[in-house]
């Protein structure tokens, strides 16, 4: 399953919401998945072990990674 | 084991077990040459401890030796036996103070990649040179942390190179002043973390090398797709490569010390090989694609993420920078 741009540009806020539920959400970017696009989003910290994180918002692909926090270099 | 189980362990054994190994007395039953005993407490070598990651959530205790002897002495089966056998034991021999490589050194002519920075902060990275859209007047590109120091600065206050932490002092290491930022937004989206200084006309530049890359070919294009491969010089790493993880991420948050910012439509870029993309003291950097072409402004990163597990690295799109300051670049 891929999406095109337009569509992975579209689901962003929706995906923001939801996964905002799961952990803290420090980034919410376009990635590369098959021979379209998905959604990748970046958590502070990893969200509770019990819970299973959606794969797709909106028919778009979702790749998680917790990235811990970010500063200015 | 969890990350402040592995300090207090740290520090535990640093204090009742590293602690006598150098003292006086136990330096002085190692075979070291006559010396000032002050210098050679200070300088035997013995075991280093320190904290290290083990998987993607633990962490353990690094213990590096030293002294080949000491190995599989008494020293590290204790410390093993008080981790609980969570231990990464590594001989590192003896450790030498690196050269100081060139980019955190006094550049002249001014390189792309060296320490810069407002005259009150650490250091950050020359990014490259600029030409006003209005006057044809050329400045420095850099981050507004870096010659701006977070909106704290004034127009005009002076630049160094290198950056304060690398030696930079005034006036000898003045080379331009502050000349035009776009401000950090505390209650909104920043796209950019920009800030040019003017050169003075006694110093020279070269705007076109990129040292172990080639020559600086201009801007890059706007859509930068996942998987590009890229490659910067800065300040603290050097030249290093990478590749973009992500375009047009939101909602990236950033911790400042004004405090932490929201950035959109960043780059996200992870570091090839086993090595980070950057490090402190890079932000600055011009981000270059394989054709030596600049596609982003590096001003943040984080420790953990990417394929390795080195962290990751955020930039700017160098479109939208040139745009906000109304300056095209020089190569």
């Amino acid at each position: 399953m891929a999406a095109t741009l337009e569509q992975a540009r579209g689901a962003k806020d929706e995906a923001l919401k939801v996964f905002s539920r799961f952990a803290p959400v420090v980034g919410i970017g376009i990635a590369r998945v098959g021979d379209g696009y998905g959604l990748k989003i970046n958590l502070r910290e990893p969200p509770d072990g019990k819970l299973k994180l959606p794969e797709s918002v909106a028919g778009v692909p979702v790749r998680t990674e917790v990235v811990g926090a970010v500063r200015k270099r | 084991m969890k990350l402040d189980s592995a300090r207090d362990l740290k520090h535990q054994l640093t204090r009742t077990l590293l602690h006598p190994l150098t003292s006086g007395r136990e330096a002085l039953s190692l075979a070291l040459a006559a010396q000032p005993r002050s210098d050679a407490a200070g300088h035997h070598r013995t075991i280093a401890l320190g904290v290290a990651r083990k998987g993607r959530s633990g962490f353990h205790l690094a213990v590096r030796v030293q002294r080949r002897e000491l190995e599989n002495g008494d020293e590290v089966e204790r410390i093993r036996k008080r981790a609980k056998g969570e231990v990464d034991v590594r001989y590192v021999g003896r450790l030498v103070k690196r050269a100081t490589p060139w980019h955190q050194k006094e550049n002249r002519p001014l390189r792309v990649g060296g320490s810069v920075g407002h005259f009150r902060i650490t250091a950050g990275t020359l990014g490259c040179f600029v030409t006003s859209r209005s006057d044809g007047s050329t400045f420095i590109l850099s981050n507004n942390h870096v010659l701006a120091d977070e909106n704290r600065a004034d127009v005009g206050d002076a630049v160094l190179q290198p950056g304060a932490v690398d030696g930079g002092k005034r006036p000898g290491a003045t080379i331009g002043k502050l000349a035009r930022f776009i401000a950090l937004k505390k209650m909104a989206a920043n796209v950019v973390d920009c800030a040019l200084a003017s050169v003075d006309s006694s110093i020279s530049f070269n705007a076109s090398n990129l040292d172990g890359l080639g020559a600086f070919e201009g801007m890059g294009a706007a859509l930068l797709d996942p998987g590009t491969e890229v490659a910067k010089v800065g300040r603290t790493t050097g030249t290093t490569r990478g590749r973009v993880t992500a375009f047009e991420l939101d909602n990236l948050i950033v911790g400042f010390d004004i405090g932490s910012l929201r950035f959109d439509d960043q780059i996200e870029i992870e570091g090839a090989g086993d090595e980070p993309f950057s490090d402190g003291g890079d932000s600055g950097s011009v981000i270059v694609d394989a054709d030596r072409m600049a596609v982003g402004l590096l001003f943040a990163g984080g420790d953990v993420g990417g394929a390795n597990d080195r962290g990751l690295t955020y930039a700017n799109p160098m479109l939208s920078v040139i745009d906000a300051l109304d300056v095209d670049l020089l190569h």
